[in-house]
């Protein structure tokens, strides 16, 4: 909706723009006077009101000012376009060569368009104007040629980052020529952007046209909007009250840059759509009435058939369906499956922390029996990190960059007790910094000072500072190498030990699951597909999917063994299959599975969602 | 820390003073080697004495080669190194069409009338864009954010001058406002108060011409940066927290989203110069763009060599005070 509101717009645009281009072309048909045209004038016809001999009145030399407004758009667009021309050729040549070659050519050039950036541009273009004389042909230069630099600086930034490309680096490696590179390539690449860029210009170009003129820097042979005003403001409009010589043109101006501003910002908005929402919109509770289901008092956290999804252009899209779990005290459940399976949206979206357009559509999520998904703002910010914290993956993004590890646990701690004075709260986070084996004379590190372990080790001790009941760690390991990862795996078990906390750990990698979980649930296609203890789900997987997951993972047991990858690819949520979700990839797949969904049934190591574990369905398949 | 620190200013600092002496020189060249040259197409100004054109043919050295002497002698006896020598001086020259009127005197009289301009000018602009900005992107797609973005797409599309003839011709009819200059000539105050009032009545067009035009671009660019903070992690652990909203916004958005700000008011210097001009013209405003306006009309060109000069420096001055402003809220910049 807003999209296609937005591109209206751009519509608008193209058509005011086409307006003024037709009335510039047939401005002697138009315009009733002509104002190139010498008329003998007696005072009384200077500075007359509109009236229907002048719609637009008369200027101080008794010209009508309508027909002079037809034929200023020549002279703009013109200008305009001309000197926009100009600038993208320079100005493109510039960036595609700065940005492609990185040694002292690159660097010369990219110090050269920061030099030109400091330059006042006004200031240069009337002096420049006023040296070379105010021909139509000087200005068209001039502007032109001192317009180059912010194309320049567009046009290397994406030159750079097209030359980093996996595919470009390789066309070079086999030998690419240069030209060719730049011509199949880079340019290819570039154009897009330096088309939305070209319509910015133009309309900077018109803008300094008409400054140009209002400043008596025109040419003074040619009637265009800028030179009205110029004329009108020195020769006393302003005390005549002769709005109509001036507004008018003025207008003109306005409407031109504005049709080329919206053309520029609709082809922006195609080229370069941005995610229209953001983490701090509000966020819906769910308001059907729970079920009346009773809660065993040892399970701390409990999900019960949640559903999340997402709201899309097209539709709501689901990405996690009727998934139930349960942590208790002192436990470690591992959520595990190939990534886009629903992991991280099934805790995102239990602790309602989904992105903007992300809803749950059903189900419960229970802490101590209460309702996150139904509570209100107030309630469930009580709760956050008091009872529940989450460690996040990648940690250099999760921790804000421009304050200090340190500030950003006090914070935490003193937003959950007003109690604890700054002092204070800066020593438990020393504390909180040493229980993670992080050095206590850290706490003043930004974190980009900081290792990636340290970073992952920091987010923990962040996770640990109000003394949560249970951690939901996501993908803590991932992005770190293989003996950072051993580490922090260490840590969040003794932790957890420790401090008998339940955890929920997000992982796609079963060595993680396997070391440090008591229990497991596989995800696939938004699904569970099977649930249990590590030991018994493990040593004797149910599903398919698990069995498939397991091989391709190597032990040490077993290093003779040869690893297998699953053929295919996880469906896409907008392309579920029919049936069971896994059967296009399964190995076991007979024709039930491609009709109808497998329940979770009751098997020896757990659940799992499989017609294999159904005796009544796997006889079906065979008498057929 | 410290030490990177001290790489980091020196680093600035360095780089600061190459752009000067490369805007000298090109100041220099600019005005020498195009047509309209001071030195010898001014010495053809029929508004100057005979004695005069003596006078500056020996300052300007123009019998010398233009850049470096290779005739012999002094290698450095040449046009660009007289230029820089009376530039040491501080001399810029006299101008052609007040008579025996130093530049520089000019110019410092016309600096301190734009400063009155344009400070209350950005000023006011950065903090209504900011917060104004701040506001519409937390409140994406309601109304004040539309109004917000509309706002800021009229005066992007609305010549500064042609702004400020609109609020000439609103201000004079129906305010009452004076329409030129800096104060009222000729005036007879009865005390400090009146004084005072005259002066603010003076200012509150052109200052509001300024403002409103850069307000709209800061609203903008603030409303975007802080959309692009709201959309990454560490918003999403600070909301994870239970932090509240207004607080996350002022203490985890705010100093991200300044960012890109800071860098854009430091670039936008340029820019800043432009509307001065145009506001200076349409107010009569006696300052440095009306001056160079002027100079211009009359192709008094010491003048406008001395004001372009001054003009170029001062954006690169006030470029360094914004670097250095912004590598103190980024602590990842001093690293690079």
């Amino acid at each position: 909706m807003k999209r296609f509101f937005r591109h209206r717009l751009g519509v608008i645009g193209l058509a005011m723009l086409l307006l003024t281009v037709l009335v510039a072309i047939f401005a002697p048909w138009i315009a009733p006077y002509d104002p190139y045209a010498n008329v003998t004038i007696t005072i009384a016809d200077i500075y007359q009101p509109p009236s229907s001999m002048h719609w637009l009145g008369t200027d101080d030399g008794a010209k009508d000012v309508f027909s002079a407004m037809i034929y200023g758009a020549r002279v703009s667009l013109v200008v305009g376009f001309a000197g926009a021309l100009i600038s993208v050729l320079v100005g493109g040549t510039i960036g595609i060569i700065a940005g492609y070659r990185s040694g002292w050519l690159g660097h010369a050039l990219m110090r050269f368009t920061d030099f030109f950036l400091v330059l006042p541009d006004l200031a240069l273009l009337i002096v420049l104007v006023a040296i070379v004389g105010q021909s139509l042909r000087n200005i068209i230069l001039v502007i032109g040629l001192l317009g180059w630099t912010t194309t320049a600086r567009l046009i290397r930034s994406q030159t750079l980052s097209v030359r980093e490309r996996k595919y470009v680096v390789r066309a070079k490696a086999a030998g690419a020529g240069d030209w060719y590179t730049l011509r199949r390539h880079v340019i290819p690449q570039v154009l897009p952007l330096a088309l939305a860029n070209t319509v910015l210009v133009v309309s900077l170009a018109i803008i300094s046209e008409s400054t140009l003129a209002f400043l008596g820097l025109g040419d003074p042979l040619l009637i265009s909007w800028g030179q009205m005003l110029n004329l009108g403001f020195t020769r006393g409009a302003v005390g005549a009250g002769a709005w109509w010589a001036m507004i008018p043109p003025g207008m003109a101006i306005v409407w031109v840059v504005l049709a080329v501003t919206l053309i520029g910002n609709a082809l922006e908005d195609i080229l370069n759509p941005k995610l229209g929402r953001h983490h701090l919109e509000p966020e819906v509770a769910v308001e059907t009435p729970p079920p009346d289901v009773p809660v065993s008092a040892e399970v701390l956290f409990q999900v019960r058939d949640l559903s999340v999804g997402f709201e899309m252009p097209s539709g709501v899209v689901t990405a996690v369906e009727d998934v139930s779990f349960e942590v208790s005290r002192g436990r470690v459940l591992g959520l595990v499956g190939e990534s886009g399976g629903g992991k991280t949206t099934t805790v995102l979206g239990a602790l309602r922390l989904l992105p903007p357009n992300g809803r749950v559509l059903g189900g419960e999520v229970l802490l101590d029996g209460r309702d996150l998904t139904r509570m209100d703002d107030a309630a469930l910010r009580e709760l956050r990190w008091n009872r529940v914290s989450i460690v996040f993956q990648g940690a250099m993004n999760a921790l804000n960059p421009v304050r200090t590890v340190g500030s950003q646990v006090v914070e935490a701690i003193r937003t959950h007790d007003e109690s604890i004075n700054q002092k204070t709260a800066l020593t438990q986070a020393g504390e909180l910094l040493e229980l993670v084996g992080i050095p206590r004379r850290r706490i003043g590190s930004y974190p980009h000072e900081l290792s990636g372990g340290m970073r992952q080790r920091s987010m923990i001790a962040l996770a640990l500072a109000c003394g949560p009941d249970l951690v939901i760690a996501d993908e803590p390991t991932t992005a770190l190498d293989v003996m950072t990862q051993a580490q922090i795996l260490d840590l969040l078990e003794r932790l957890q030990r420790e401090l008998s906390l339940a955890m929920v750990i997000v992982t796609h990698d079963l060595g993680v699951v396997n070391e440090a979980c008591h229990d497991v649930a596989v995800m696939y296609g938004g699904k569970i597909v099977e649930k249990g203890p590590v030991a018994r789900v493990f040593t004797e997987p149910q599903h398919p999917y698990t069995r498939l997951l397991l091989e391709a993972f190597p032990t040490l047991d077993d290093p003779g063994r040869r690893l297998a990858s699953i053929p295919g690819a996880p469906p896409l949520l907008t392309a579920m299959p029919a049936g069971c979700r896994f059967a296009p990839r399964c190995p076991s797949a007979f024709d039930l599975c491609r009709e109808a969904e497998p329940p979770l049934y009751e098997t020896s190591s757990g659940v799992a969602a499989c017609f294999l574990a159904d005796p009544i369905a796997v006889a079906g398949a065979r008498s057929d | 820390m410290a030490a990177s620190r001290r790489r980091f200013v020196t680093q600035k600092v360095v780089f600061a003073v190459l752009t000067v002496f490369a805007v000298i020189t090109f100041n220099f060249f600019l005005f020498r080697v195009l047509p309209g040259d001071p030195a010898v197409g001014g010495l053809r100004d029929p508004r100057l004495s005979p004695e005069r054109v003596e006078a500056l043919r020996e300052r300007f050295g123009v019998d010398n080669p233009v850049f470096l002497n290779f005739d012999g002698g002094n290698v450095f006896e040449s046009q660009y190194f007289a230029y820089l020598g009376a530039l040491s001086d501080g001399d810029l020259g006299t101008s052609f069409a007040f008579r025996d009127q130093q530049v520089t005197t000019l110019l410092g009289q016309a600096l301190i009338n734009t400063l009155w301009l344009v400070v209350p000018a950005q000023i006011i602009s950065i903090v209504l864009g900011v917060g104004l900005g701040l506001i519409a992107a937390y409140r994406r797609g309601t109304r004040v954010d539309v109004s917000a973005l509309t706002f800021s797409l009229i005066m992007w599309s609305l010549p500064t001058f042609f702004l400020g003839i609109v609020l000439l011709f609103v201000g004079t009819t129906w305010l009452d406002l004076p329409a030129a200059g800096r104060v009222t000539i000729g005036a007879q105050y009865t005390d400090l108060w009146d004084q005072l009032a005259d002066i603010v009545s003076h200012m509150i067009l052109p200052t509001a011409t300024l403002a409103l035009v850069l307000l709209g671009e800061y609203m903008l660019i603030m409303r975007s940066s802080v959309v692009e903070v709201l959309g990454e992690d560490y918003i999403l652990t600070a909301r994870a927290m239970g932090i509240r909203r207004p607080k996350i916004l002022r203490s985890h958005a705010f100093r991200n989203a300044m960012l890109p700000i800071v860098t854009l008011i430091a670039l936008n210097l340029g820019f800043t110069v432009s509307g001065a001009i145009q506001v200076e013209t349409v107010f009569s405003w006696p300052g440095l763009g009306h001056l160079t306006v002027d100079a211009v009309n009359q192709r008094d060109f010491p003048v406008l060599q001395g004001a372009f000069l001054l003009l170029a420096l001062s954006v690169v001055v006030a470029n360094l005070i914004v670097e250095l402003i912004y590598g103190y809220l980024d602590p990842r910049v001093k690293e690079a």
